[in-house]
């Protein structure tokens, strides 16, 4: 039954992905500009760009290349990138790892310091602890990422000299193995803490807001009253049955997580796939654009169906028919 | 986690605050394992920021600035330009003869020059390089030197011929690393140039030759210690890191992450230049070309630009030493003429130009019919080819990272009653609009006018050159006295008789003001003072030294 439910889930991501594609194909090409100028600089002749718009059929009409191109992603050909003149899937990939590594840590760390939080804040509610942690995470979750970037790299890089101040390894490198693995997390270390403090908000508030409806539940009461430590109490029977509306933010985070990446990625020169898609839609390099549109839709689909059967795990009452 | 259970006992305040430190203690120990600042501890390995990955390396192949600022360095032209007069010097090519009145140009090239896979260079590969590639993917080489039709052949392994039908005076100025750098033929030839994996593992006759790279984070370069000129380079080697944001590139130059920036942002000039162990270093040749003049193009097409009475009026309440102020910061100097002042024997130094004078603007408005109203704005009244009552009101369009120059030149115009709406668009669109739909009033361009007028500055009024290509001739301007100027000029050798053509389209063109040429601007690059030596060219760390 369970096998039955997600192969209808897993056929649902095609249209989907594939519709996200469709639009993501004509609004690029509705927006104006013109990538020739990217791909072969300024001060050509007219003739000169003539010949380079043809050589990347940039002139066909516009339903013959959508139609070009679907077929194309259908075989798993996602075309060349214009301005690098390299395939769009291996100039994809070389990015994944860095954003992964990432957006990854940074939801790990959001959802910790958020359930973190959220807990402290439970404990004594409406109290001073409470307010503070309000006013902090609503402060970062409302400020911009880009600001927030700026000053942690004055700060704590510039100033105090704890961090790098961009990048994702030393430009004169560790050896291999373990100091270079070390170097890669200091560089990590600041770009992940503003990626996540965007996200601490959410988690946290969801989390205080469950446990104090836990914590007024028979179900604590009874707990409490077999002896069990408060601590005991809140982690063991208050807290996961108030994780499940924080399970859901978590799936909706990744794409929220992947937009605040591009500009955390431009901030810190971290090399991934934000800034790869804002150096191509500057210079219009749609197959690259479109690659990128692509990944991201998988991974914001993906990580809503892995979201639906955590519930299950969670909550065994839940069941997929 | 050992912590949270440690915590099951003592007072709830205590807990809560132990706990804290306890989780936090691990993490910061970690973090502080590689807590050593990077610091000036390179030696002989030159740091450099570049602002975005360049794709691929391949400078035969596109114009664009990001693949000539990095990758000029692995390769050689068949001169060098010194930087003071422009004048060719020997690089591949030891020396050379111009004969027939500059129809045919003999280059005699070193015997001694290796590509970086240790295969010997020749005329071959010269010749491949500029009739396969060069004058067909190069923009500027082949809409100067393509247009010329040269016959280029090689007479025996290290001698060159370039032969054209009609005298060709730019030639030796187009032969530099930016504008012709020699690809290696045995890796190119039969390959598609756009489309070779070489692009990216480059090989060339430069100082230092390709290492490796890693996409949109660094590339690395080491010495080509067979390189042709005797004791360079002194460097070990070259690291250009990709940082974006031009406010980090700053602070990773100040920490000592990296040793040299190629553009520090205006405000941050002055600031740079006061601390100790930094240099700023002026340069007229930037990534996107060299001796740039900020220009602003009139729409002549149609009315009311297309009176030149309206366009000096524009000229007096322009106040062109405050661009110089506020949006260069000191870096560059009031454009004196059409032609730059970095091209000595074409620049005109004594044309008189429109000075700032806001009471003759206003006077000028009022005697087209341009009337203000009460609340300042003007109205055609009795403006040819304008309906009556029309308001003052034009676009003008930039691209964003010049909107400091937009906004200035509003507020100028606003003071004598002459609104402007900005038009902010992203270069690929600016293209667009500007030069193929000719959709605007007024655009603002950075017009590089290069080594030789014939490269960067006859695009700019020739008749020929309106439209559909980018940064091509903005206004609109045909005249055909100067058309027929430049054509004599640029089929003349003789130096004496082009500075007197030139010098006759500026006082031509200055008297029709197509253009405001607003200021020239200069690069202002930054180094730390442990590395010295730097060269103004796209091979600037040729001759770099780094200590400490």
């Amino acid at each position: 039954m369970k096998v039955g439910y997600v192969g209808r889930r897993l056929l649902q991501v095609v249209p989907t992905v594939l519709g996200i594609l469709l639009v993501g194909f004509a609004l690029v090409h509705i927006a104006p500009g013109d990538p020739v100028l990217a791909l072969a600089g300024e001060h050509g002749d007219a003739e000169y760009y003539e010949f380079m718009r043809d050589r990347f059929g940039l002139d066909e009409a516009l339903p013959a290349r959508t139609l070009t191109y679907l077929s194309r992603v259908l075989r798993g050909d996602l075309g060349v990138s214009y301005v690098q003149g390299r395939p769009v899937r291996d100039v994809i990939a070389a990015r994944v790892p860095a954003t992964l590594l990432l957006t990854g840590t940074a939801l790990v760390l959001s959802t910790l310091v958020g359930l973190l939080l959220g807990a402290l804040a439970a404990r004594q509610p409406h109290g001073g602890r409470d307010a503070v942690i309000t006013m902090a995470t609503l402060g970062l979750f409302a400020a911009p990422v880009f600001w927030i970037g700026q000053l942690a790299i004055v700060v704590a890089a510039f100033h105090l000299g704890w961090f790098p101040v961009q990048g994702m390894r030393s430009a004169v490198e560790s050896a291999a193995g373990l100091p270079a693995t070390l170097d890669v997390l200091h560089h990590l270390a600041l770009p992940a803490f503003v990626l996540a403090s965007q996200e601490v908000a959410a988690v946290s508030r969801l989390t205080r807001q469950g446990l104090l409806t836990e914590l007024g539940s028979p179900h604590v009461r009874t707990a409490r009253a077999k002896g069990l430590s408060e601590t005991r109490v809140l982690v063991r029977h208050a807290l996961r049955r108030a994780l499940l509306p924080v399970v859901t933010v978590v799936g909706s985070r990744v794409g929220h997580l992947l937009a605040g990446t591009v500009v955390v990625e431009v901030v810190f020169a971290w090399p991934g796939l934000g800034r790869l898609l804002i150096t191509s839609v500057q210079a219009r390099d749609m197959p690259i654009i479109l690659g990128t549109f692509f990944l991201v839709a998988i991974s914001v689909v993906v990580a809503n169906l892995l979201t639906d059967l955590a519930y299950r795990a969670i909550d065994p009452r839940i069941r997929y028919e | 986690m050992p912590t949270s259970r440690s915590s099951r006992s003592g007072s709830a305040d205590h807990r809560g605050r132990s706990a804290w430190i306890r989780r936090f203690a691990p993490l910061g120990a970690l973090v502080c394992l590689a807590c050593v600042r990077g610091g000036d501890d390179r030696g002989r390995i030159l740091v450099v920021a570049i602002d975005s990955d360049p794709g691929h390396l391949n400078p035969g192949i596109t114009t664009s600035g990001g693949t000539h600022t990095a990758a000029e360095l692995l390769y050689n032209g068949l001169v060098e330009l010194d930087p003071l007069d422009l004048s060719p010097v020997p690089e591949l090519a030891e020396r050379w003869t111009v004969d027939d009145e500059g129809r045919r140009y003999t280059f005699y090239l070193r015997e001694d020059v290796r590509w970086h896979d240790g295969e010997p260079f020749s005329a071959h590969d010269v010749v491949y390089s500029f009739t396969e590639v060069l004058l067909r993917f190069h923009a500027r080489t082949r809409a100067s030197l393509g247009a010329a039709s040269p016959e280029i052949v090689a007479l025996d392994e290290h001698t060159v011929e370039f032969r054209f039908s009609d005298p060709y005076a730019p030639l030796l100025q187009q032969l530099n690393v930016t504008e012709a750098p020699i690809l290696p033929r045995h890796l190119y030839e039969g390959t598609d140039p756009l489309r070779n994996p070489v692009n990216f593992a480059p090989v060339g006759t430069g100082p230092f030759r390709f290492v490796s790279s890693r996409s949109d984070e660094e590339l690395r370069y080491a010495a080509n210690r067979a390189y042709f000129k005797e004791g360079l380079p002194e460097l070990d080697a070259v690291i250009y890191r990709v940082i974006p944001d031009p406010g980090s590139q700053v602070l990773a130059l100040e920490a000592g992450e990296v040793d040299w920036l190629f553009a520090v942002p205006g405000p941050d000039i002055e600031r740079v230049a006061r601390l100790p162990n930094l240099e700023i270093l002026r340069s007229p040749i930037g990534p996107g070309g060299s001796n740039c003049v900020t220009t602003i193009g009139f729409n002549l097409d149609a009315a009311p630009l297309d009176d030149r009475r309206l366009r000096e009026a524009i000229w007096h309440a322009l106040d062109r030493d405050a661009f110089l102020e506020r949006v260069l910061f000191g870096g560059g100097r009031v454009a004196r003429a059409p032609i730059a002042s970095g091209i000595p024997f074409a620049h005109h130094d004594g044309l008189e130009l429109p000075r700032h004078d806001r009471a003759r603007a206003r006077a000028l408005l009022a005697e087209i019919g341009w009337v203000a109203e009460g609340d300042g704005r003007r109205v055609a009244r009795g403006v040819a080819g304008t309906a009556d009552g029309t308001s003052l009101s034009l676009s003008f369009h930039h691209f964003p990272s010049q909107s400091a120059y937009a906004e200035l030149v509003r507020a100028q115009l606003a003071s004598v009653g002459i609104e402007i709406r900005l038009v902010t668009l992203e270069p690929p669109v600016f293209v667009e609009v500007v030069f193929r739909e000719r959709d605007f009033d007024t655009a603002i361009v950075s017009y590089c006018n290069g080594t030789d007028p014939e490269i960067g500055v006859r695009r700019q009024y020739d008749s020929a050159m309106i439209g559909p290509v980018p940064f091509s001739n903005t206004a609109g301007y045909s005249n055909a006295a100067v058309d027929s100027l430049f054509h004599r000029a640029g089929t003349t050798v003789d130096p004496g008789e082009r500075t007197r053509l030139y010098r006759q389209i500026q006082e031509i063109v200055a008297r029709d003001l197509p253009y405001v040429w607003l200021v020239e601007s200069l690069n202002a690059r930054a180094h730390r003072t442990r590395c010295s030596g730097f060269g103004p060219s796209g091979h600037f760390a040729e001759t770099a030294r780094c200590e400490g």
